[in-house]
């Protein structure tokens, strides 16, 4: 399916994946300290297991801890 | 893994690009990127990365991931000192017109802080830790933390935490603790329904009380979604619910006010938190063996330390804390005897600090708390006989003969 991550369009293999393993795919820095914005919107760290993500979902990875803070 | 694992291996265990078993000190004030994009993503929190060292720092990050580890919380913002790390969960939590309930019997520092928030519209009402309903019945509407320390440092009250923190989680609020005197090895705060916990890292974490450095933890176990706090409230839809609390700490206090831990002393108190327990227990049975002999000291009017079964609050600590701490008290009955005792000593040494692997003692009447009225003293705890002493690691020996010879100096 095709989703954009922090504004790159890409493509993933999978069809049907949760947050927890797009997190794990994406080999993300620190996913401890990673808060999720799906669409517009902050998932809570207790939904990313049960979470989907759907072909055109806009996700984006965002670090407050670390650099910057918006 | 138990404590004293993760006390060496948590947050840095070797340097990947080296080898190094040592944390590296990233003694550098900004980070170069390799190109705008990325620069940019890291400004924007899309990508992990360090900007400049007042905003973040790998020397600092691994510090504060250790102590995150050790504490079994949610993630730790590191201070240049505790008291920043207090002024943090302060001014993050409270704004104009609402109000703090705190122990009263709080460390000189603490207490100046609070008053000092009068001119912002921020109310304290002080109650008696030891007092659950006193506590309970001070929350107002306008309320929005309950701060307590673990041992009233120098009155060695202690409150009961699981009490408290019913209370403050009926009323939505977060129960914020000192944890200092403690230290994370002996005071599982979590455990116990504490939310944010705040160490003076230059007490016991650090060694030889050379270091500076304070520690605020989120021990994800309150609530952000519903917070009253307005500065919060705001970072939900930024952070999400988790990190609202830390992210809002970081920003404002860290980011903005400047209040970041040099890199060196994050190498410092990493390297002192690997030895932690160790000492720890060494400070907690000396000071029970000097304890045990100023009971016996004919100039000495009374001792207070918790580990002495006869003291009050030697039960609930018990109950509450591995360990009973290095702090203990005496008082000599009048200000003349503390000088001439204070004056006798010639290892212990007269200074303002406690942790140290050197045994410290204080007249804190006529130094940290000159400037109170004598109200104030009297709800710390604070006697003019009172003489306030930090246990440290010589061999208890020298330190109870230390303690001895001074005594005889006060005469009658």
């Amino acid at each position: 399916m095709q989703v954009t991550i922090n504004g790159q369009k890409e493509t993933l293999q999978e069809s049907a994946i949760t947050v927890t393993q797009l997190l794990k795919i994406k080999n993300v820095d620190m996913p401890d300290m990673v808060s999720v914005e799906l669409n517009g919107s902050i998932l809570e760290r207790a939904n990313f297991e049960t979470t989907p993500i759907n072909d055109g979902d806009d996700i984006e990875f965002l670090y407050f801890m670390g650099g910057g803070v918006r | 893994m138990k404590f004293e694992t993760k006390a060496i291996h948590s947050g840095f265990s070797h340097d990947p690009k080296t080898g190094a078993t040592a944390l590296p000190i990233y003694q550098t004030a900004a980070f170069a990127h390799d190109s705008a994009e990325a620069i940019s993503d890291v400004f924007q929190g899309r990508k992990f990365g360090y900007i400049y060292t007042r905003i973040s720092n790998p020397t600092v990050t691994a510090f504060e991931a250790r102590v995150t580890q050790l504490e079994n919380g949610l993630g730790t913002v590191a201070f240049s000192t505790g008291m920043a790390a207090i002024a943090a969960a302060v001014y993050t939590l409270v704004q104009q017109g609402e109000h703090i309930v705190s122990s009263r019997s709080l460390f000189g520092g603490t207490l100046h802080l609070f008053e000092d928030l009068k001119r912002f519209g921020i109310s304290v009402t002080y109650v008696d830790a030891t007092d659950v309903n006193a506590i309970k019945e001070a929350i107002t509407p306008q309320t929005r933390l309950v701060f307590m320390e673990t041992i009233a440092n120098p009155k060695l009250d202690v409150p009961d935490f699981k009490a408290i923190s019913e209370i403050t989680k009926a009323h939505n609020i977060p129960l914020v603790v000192d944890a200092t005197v403690t230290t994370p090895f002996s005071f599982d705060a979590k455990g116990h329904g504490v939310s944010i916990v705040i160490h003076s890292a230059t007490k016991y974490m650090g060694l030889g009380g050379t270091t500076l450095g304070g520690t605020l933890t989120d021990l994800g176990t309150f609530s952000w979604k519903n917070t009253l706090t307005e500065s919060v409230k705001e970072m939900l839809k930024k952070v999400g619910p988790e990190f609202a609390f830390l992210a809002k700490v970081r920003k404002q206090n860290v980011t903005n006010a400047g209040n970041n831990l040099a890199p060196m002393n994050a190498f410092l108190l990493q390297l002192g938190l690997e030895t932690l327990s160790l000492r720890f227990e060494k400070h907690c049975s000396n000071a029970l063996a000097l304890a045990k002999a100023l009971e016996a000291n004919k100039h000495v009017a009374s001792v207070q330390y918790l580990g002495l079964e006869s003291h009050k609050n030697h039960a609930l600590a018990k109950k509450q804390y591995a360990h009973f701490s290095g702090l203990l008290t005496l008082r000599l009955g009048s200000k003349e005897a503390c000088f001439k005792f204070m004056n006798a000593l010639k290892l212990v040494k007269n200074l303002a600090n406690l942790g140290d692997s050197k045994t410290l003692a204080i007249h804190t009447a006529s130094t940290i708390y000159n400037d109170c009225t004598p109200q104030e003293r009297e709800l710390a705890g604070v006697y003019d006989d009172l003489i306030r002493v930090s246990v440290g690691l010589e061999h208890p020996d020298d330190i109870i003969a230390d303690f001895a010879q001074a005594l005889e100096q006060i005469g009658g």
